[in-house]
């Protein structure tokens, strides 16, 4: 008989005692496969939400948002402060301010429809007052107020940048139709010109328009599609904070960080340092907060496969420490009539790699059954608590940054498992190491028995 | 020729230092069937364990053909029993889930011989101890007392050793099996020229063998 063969076919001597071993194994060895994928398919999750949520953050004076909102613009030393602060790798800033007909030669290319007329409706009834000395008016409904003001008029937005880009609504670099971009550092009289405003106004490259009484130069056209960015300026930053009298004011900053591991500390160093000055907002911090529930159960399944392996590596090693117990005096014999050591180990380990392989083969195929539900499982009851935290922090977001929550949110209920040959590889070789730990100390065992045991328990 | 010179193993165990074998020498010629009796205690068992390199002696020698077993190593000894030596012992030792057959082709392997002669050998060893084709190919559970020390006789010859062991090889069988089996051994001793070193009780069976030594405490008396 074939030495292996007949040492696997030690293996199932006892075939209750097999079964159970194997049954157990089975068990062991599927929850190691269904942790390990459920644990491969949230960490690829995770990966993909934070790559999703970027590594901007943006800072904004303290309860200013857009043109919303009211308080003190950021100042040069904050905006010192941010570039210095460690993994921060590049910044730009802005200053956006708003033309009326006062300001500026050019006709804006924005209708104010119902939503710009509300919008402007408080600084409208402010002129109302003024130049018709009385208060009257502000006590009045909102609908008689409306009929009874000037019509507001439209206004064309400026904005100041160190880079121009940044105005791009899709992250690219910004898509000019004719001439060149512009120094966002320098401070002369230059300007890029959204297409509407341009097609308004009948502007090309080289034309001038008149703004806060300067002569401004169009060196390009851009166009993003944004019906509300293509009717708007952009000017240096410089150029803007000097124009319109505000030097050194910045009204937004988006500060790029070296790595996306490392937003998380550099919002932590900028809020120390810029303290209640500024509102901080990244998408990757409130992704951070989102997958944190992701991350335990990703934690959980790490310790389920620890657990799992600890469970199956006993199982073995007291298995096999029980059969060694029981064929002490076979093995006495088998030394005695020239058997050695290694030929016994190998004779053991042979065994408990038959135990462990037919086990791992069952395990393996419960976990492949297994492992989908388990991580849906796993994923859906975590789900209401991520649907929670969307939802909370949604109120008080701009609607971009809403939308971007939003689809982050939605990316939790798609965690799909899935078993890549690199899981099967890992649960293979997790079962290897059960089986030589298994198998490890009763060879130690086998190793201490001495052949002349057989003859005393004659 | 098996050679032993002022031979003396000791233990330690609760009560102190137990002497089991004093300064025992004997000499047995190559093919003689020599036997050894003693009452229990006497050190039978421990002499037969020195000398199948099964336990290390205290002090003292013992030489198999001019090769002194109890200088060597422990791989060495593993080597000298599965060539040199064959044991046959009084409750068989059969290996439980092989069959007659594989029992003696696992001597075999242990020996040293190529997998394909071993099937041929282990047959015609057990066909030469008297064991069927068919019985060959049963368990030991299914065999009787006789059937199973005839397959231990196989296999404690199978590596053609130059002593044989017997522990009491007849202690476990009725009388007229028992004189058969030692009928066996006396006729293989013979027809292998292989020395044999029988422990027993028996006296009429030590009386038929060629030489006899007595043991008492430890020491041989005869």
């Amino acid at each position: 008989m074939n030495v292996v063969s007949r040492d696997i076919k030690n293996a199932f001597r006892s075939p209750m005692r097999s079964g159970a071993i194997i049954l157990m194994l089975a068990i062991s060895i599927g929850l190691i496969l269904s942790m390990l994928v459920a644990r491969t398919s949230v960490n690829s999750k995770i990966d993909e939400v934070k790559s999703k949520t970027g590594i901007n953050i943006t800072i904004s004076p303290a309860g200013v948002m857009g043109f919303s909102g009211g308080g003190n613009a950021l100042t040069s030393d904050q905006l010192a402060t941010i570039v210095k602060t460690v993994h921060v790798a590049s910044t730009s800033a802005t200053l956006s301010d708003q033309m009326s007909t006062s300001d500026t030669n050019l006709t804006a290319s924005l209708e104010l429809g119902n939503f710009g007329a509300r919008q402007m409706r408080f600084e409208s009834a402010s002129s109302a007052t003024t130049n018709g000395g009385s208060t009257a008016t502000s006590n009045a409904t909102s609908a008689d107020s409306i009929d009874t003001r000037p019509a507001p008029t439209p206004r064309t937005t400026v904005t100041g940048t160190t880079n121009p880009n940044s105005i791009s609504t899709d992250g690219s670099d910004l898509t000019l139709t004719s001439g060149a971009t512009i120094d966002g550092n320098s401070s002369a009289l230059i300007a890029l010109v959204g297409s509407d405003l341009v097609a308004k106004n009948n502007l090309t490259v080289g034309s001038t328009f008149t703004a806060y009484e300067k002569t401004i130069t169009v060196k390009g056209i851009f166009k993003t599609g944004n019906k509300f960015q293509d009717s708007g300026i952009i000017m240096p930053l410089a150029t803007a904070q000097t124009l319109t009298s505000q030097t050194g004011a910045v009204s937004s900053v988006t500060a790029t960080v070296d790595s996306s591991d490392n937003v998380s500390a550099v919002i932590t160093s900028l809020k120390t340092a810029l303290s209640d000055k500024a509102d901080i907002t990244s998408q990757a911090e409130v992704a951070a907060a989102s997958v944190s529930s992701l991350q335990s159960i990703s934690s959980l399944a790490l310790a389920g496969v620890i657990g799992a392996t600890v469970a199956g590596a006993v199982i073995v090693l007291l298995a096999m420490v029980m059969i060694v117990r029981e064929r002490r005096h076979k093995i006495g014999v088998i030394k005695a009539i020239g058997g050695t050591n290694r030929k016994v180990i190998g004779q053991f380990v042979t065994e408990a790699l038959t135990l462990t392989v037919i086990g791992a083969i069952v395990g393996l195929a419960l976990g492949v059954l297994v492992s989908g539900p388990m991580t849906n499982s796993l994923v859906s009851s975590s789900q209401s608590n991520t649907s929670y935290s969307t939802s909370t922090t949604r109120g008080g977001m701009g609607g971009e940054m809403a939308r971007g929550f939003n689809r982050i949110g939605s990316n939790f209920t798609q965690v799909t498992s899935s078993i890549t040959p690199q899981v099967f590889i890992i649960a293979i070789g997790i079962t290897l190491v059960i089986a030589v730990i298994g198998s490890a100390v009763p060879a130690w065992f086998i190793a201490r028995i001495r052949p002349a045991e057989v003859l005393r328990s004659e | 020729m098996l050679t032993v010179k002022n031979l003396t193993k000791s233990f330690t165990d609760a009560s102190g230092v137990v002497t089991a074998l004093k300064d025992v020498s004997l000499t047995v010629k190559t093919g003689e069937f020599a036997s050894i009796i003693g009452k229990s205690g006497s050190g039978k068992s421990t002499l037969l364990s020195m000398l199948g390199a099964l336990d290390i002696p205290t002090s003292g020698s013992i030489e198999v053909d001019g090769v002194d077993i109890a200088k060597l190593s422990a791989s060495q000894q593993t080597a000298y029993r599965a060539k040199k030596i064959g044991f046959v012992f009084q409750y068989y030792n059969l290996i439980p889930n092989l069959t007659a057959l594989e029992n003696v082709t696992l001597a075999l392997e242990f020996g040293g011989m190529p997998a394909s002669k071993r099937k041929a050998r282990a047959e015609q060893l057990l066909d030469s101890v008297g064991l069927t084709a068919k019985e060959q190919l049963r368990k030991p559970s299914r065999l009787s007392g006789g059937q199973q020390q005839r397959v231990s006789i196989a296999r404690a010859l199978a590596n053609q050793p130059a002593i044989v062991l017997a522990d009491e090889p007849t202690g476990n069988l009725d009388s007229e099996t028992g004189k058969k089996i030692f009928d066996l051994l006396h006729k293989l001793s013979r027809s292998e020229n292989t020395t044999i070193l029988a422990v027993t009780h028996d006296m009429d069976i030590a009386g038929k063998t060629d030489r006899t030594f007595k043991l008492k405490d430890g020491k041989i008396v005869a």
